[in-house]
């Protein structure tokens, strides 16, 4: 029934949900360039494609001097058929140089065909491993992938904080497995076993017997790879209960809606992996940003919203400098390096760009974390 | 022990939240014989509606109870009126189509007016632990307890002793009768869905304080309060309350001890037992046909 009504609800308002997101530039008759943003902003996905929306549409608007962009929002739900029907929807409308592409693994694999189909650069922010190892020449990952934020989130629990007996509570879904499987590469490799290891439905709602088995085997530190709602619901539990052992969370804790269900007290010692913080600051790039998307959202800005701005200036930058076909935006991608405000972005010769992770951490005074450790990967 | 004890008053806490909702379901049920499955959207409104009541005025979740469920009823009325009466003569699936439409217009209304990001309402008196007998308990989980028992023994109550609960009683078993004797069933009808819609927003607004709230966390509401109805026997009110219970019981207690993909597999076998055995529900009255 949930998978149903997320259909029924993402074709009838789509259209309305795109009219409400409204044209990110001015008038289609001017535009230069068309980069449709098609994203998941209804469903169990739509906290995070909102911040893909926002991120895209910030950059839209951040256009170069001298390049008109035409935009539009298109819901895709998060069924993989919605993605592709938003693709068609764009590609129909005429030649998009490049496109936001939604951050849901699914939706992005349905979509792969299409684009190399259509030749139309994808511009994402999913961390799903397989999507760029498909040889496939039009997907450009502005988000680390698992094989990167895991790998810090296991180094950080062993070097870091010597931890030698985690506990792992990751979600049932695509998503939690792919971080899982990578969890555990990244711990064999540090010579770590995890004491623990349990999926968890999202829909679940008490995280005690999950917490209670956790703390059963003796864990050291419990480690979360979970999405934003359940990873709050643990937290707060496991403050209720005070385990006694510190917590070090996937990239949803450092999103500020999810910080936000919790007090600063209940967050104390908590820890989490993402590529940047936006919120945290860093540089007056960086601020500015943040500055700006809570003017234009009335929201606050997350590593994915940074990360769809990072890859949609990235593509107006090339724009800029003369890249003015997909084929061409394609190529300045593939080859480029770009200097963003998370990283400096560069393809790995399969479309991964994003090569950096950090580690934030909450000292129990406030809900905004302060970076504690940053981890570079060659591509 | 202390362990399986400290699984249980949470457990009990989730089944009374879970309870409210089987009731509204129950209700709607019993008066309309059609299925509402907008209750677990209704619930997520509620616990939407609280948020947005908590940011107008600060004030603790009691106090803002009444006004929750007050708001909430109005717009079952509403419901009612769009959803169900004009389509009450049409074959059933008709209104159980309609009912699905307005759970989705709920789910898209609330990502529109608040944002897909998780939101709580604020506590019924105020955050905390308290310890008794070595067991940690949530002072939130507590007054969840004690207002939920509260409203379901009011509704208890509004059955069992009112002018009104009599009525509907009367309408739910026999429409044609209970018009016959004078009793607007339409009227009825109408106030039954404000009922259940003011359970579903007490439910959310417990709920949305513990679990949060999301424009689709009543999708797997409306599951759970099918099964406890199912389980408890459809129609029967403590049924649904039994149900419920049972259900937060079983889930929590097998996915302490084997996992949370066994305790949701453990379930559904155990309704599928249940109903082997007796098809009516635990509290069900089995159907009789006469020759």
């Amino acid at each position: 029934m949930p998978a149903r009504k997320s259909t029924l609800f993402a074709a009838a308002f789509a259209a309305a949900l795109s009219s409400a997101a409204g044209p990110a530039t001015g008038p289609a008759a001017a535009a230069d360039l068309d980069i449709p943003v098609l994203v998941p902003v209804t469903g169990f996905l739509a906290l995070e494609g909102t911040s893909q929306r926002n991120g895209a549409v910030l950059a839209i608007r951040h256009a170069p001097e001298g390049l008109s962009v035409r935009s539009e929002v298109i819901d895709t739900g998060t069924s993989p058929e919605g993605a592709v029907t938003a693709l068609v929807r764009a590609a129909g409308r005429g030649a998009p140089t490049a496109v936001a592409a939604s951050m849901l693994g699914t939706q992005m694999l349905a979509m792969l065909p299409l684009a190399d189909e259509y030749g139309i650069p994808l511009v994402t922010v999913s961390g799903t491993a397989s999507i760029t190892e498909r040889g496939n020449p039009w997907v450009f990952r502005f988000f680390p992938g698992d094989g990167v934020t895991k790998t810090a989130h296991a180094r950080y629990v062993a070097e870091e904080l010597g931890k030698r007996r985690p506990a792992v509570i990751y979600q049932t879904t695509a998503y939690g497995q792919s971080g899982q499987a990578h969890l555990r590469d990244a711990f064999a490799k540090l010579g770590v076993e995890p004491v623990f290891e349990e999926g968890v439905d999202p829909g679940i709602r008490d995280m005690l017997p999950v917490l209670t088995k956790a703390m059963a085997a003796d864990p050291d530190v419990l480690v979360l790879h979970l999405h934003s709602g359940p990873t709050a619901l643990f937290v707060r539990q496991a403050a209720a209960m005070n385990p006694g052992v510190p917590i070090v969370a996937g990239s949803a804790m450092h999103q500020p809606s999810t910080a936000a269900l919790l007090e600063p007290t209940e967050l104390k010692g908590v820890c989490a992996e993402t590529s940047a913080s936006p919120v945290s600051g860093g540089s007056p790039e960086m601020e500015r940003f943040t500055a700006e998307y809570r003017a234009a959202f009335g929201t606050e800005p997350d590593a994915f919203a940074l990360g769809q701005y990072d890859g949609i200036r990235m593509v107006l930058d090339a724009a800029a400098k003369g890249a003015d076909t997909p084929e061409a935006v394609r190529d300045a991608l593939a080859k480029g390096t770009y200097g963003g405000l998370a990283m400096t972005y560069r393809s790995d010769g399969r479309g991964n760009m994003a090569h950096s992770a950090v580690i934030v951490c909450y000292d129990g005074t406030s809900r905004v974390p302060a970076v504690v450790k940053r981890y570079d990967v060659a591509p | 022990m202390t362990g399986v004890a400290q699984l249980l008053v949470n457990g009990v806490a989730l089944g009374a939240a879970y309870a409210l909702v089987a009731l509204g379901f129950v209700l709607v049920l019993n008066a309309t014989s059609a299925v509402n499955f907008a209750q677990g959207d209704l619930v997520m409104a509620g616990g939407f509606l609280a948020v947005a009541l908590a940011g107008l005025i600060p004030l603790p979740g009691i106090l803002l109870l009444p006004l929750v469920a007050a708001l909430m009823a109005a717009l079952g009325l509403l419901v009612s009126l769009l959803a169900y009466l004009p389509l009450r003569h049409r074959p059933p699936v008709s209104v159980f189509i309609s009912t699905i439409a307005v759970g989705i217009i709920l789910q898209n209304g609330a990502t529109l007016l608040f944002g897909p990001e998780p939101k709580a309402a604020p506590p019924l008196f105020g955050g905390g632990t308290l310890e008794i007998a070595g067991l940690l308990v949530p002072k939130q989980s507590l007054a969840v307890v004690a207002v939920a028992g509260l409203l379901i023994l009011g509704q208890h109550w509004l059955f069992a002793r009112t002018q009104l609960g009599r009525r509907l009683r009367a309408t739910a078993q026999d429409p044609e009768m209970a018009r016959a004797c004078g009793i607007p069933v339409t009227v009825m009808v109408a106030a039954t869905f404000a009922l259940g819609a003011a359970l579903a927003g007490a439910a959310g607004l417990l709920l949305s304080n513990q679990f949060f709230v999301t424009p689709t966390s009543g999708s797997g509401l409306i599951l759970k309060a099918y099964i406890a109805v199912t389980i408890g026997g459809w129609g029967s009110v403590p049924g649904a309350v039994a149900g419920a219970l049972l259900i937060a019981a079983f889930e929590v207690l097998v996915s302490a001890t084997l996992s949370y993909s066994a305790a949701t597999a453990a379930l559904y076998l155990a309704l599928l037992a249940i109903l082997a055995v007796r098809p009516q529900g635990l509290f069900g009255e089995a159907a009789r046909s006469r020759a």
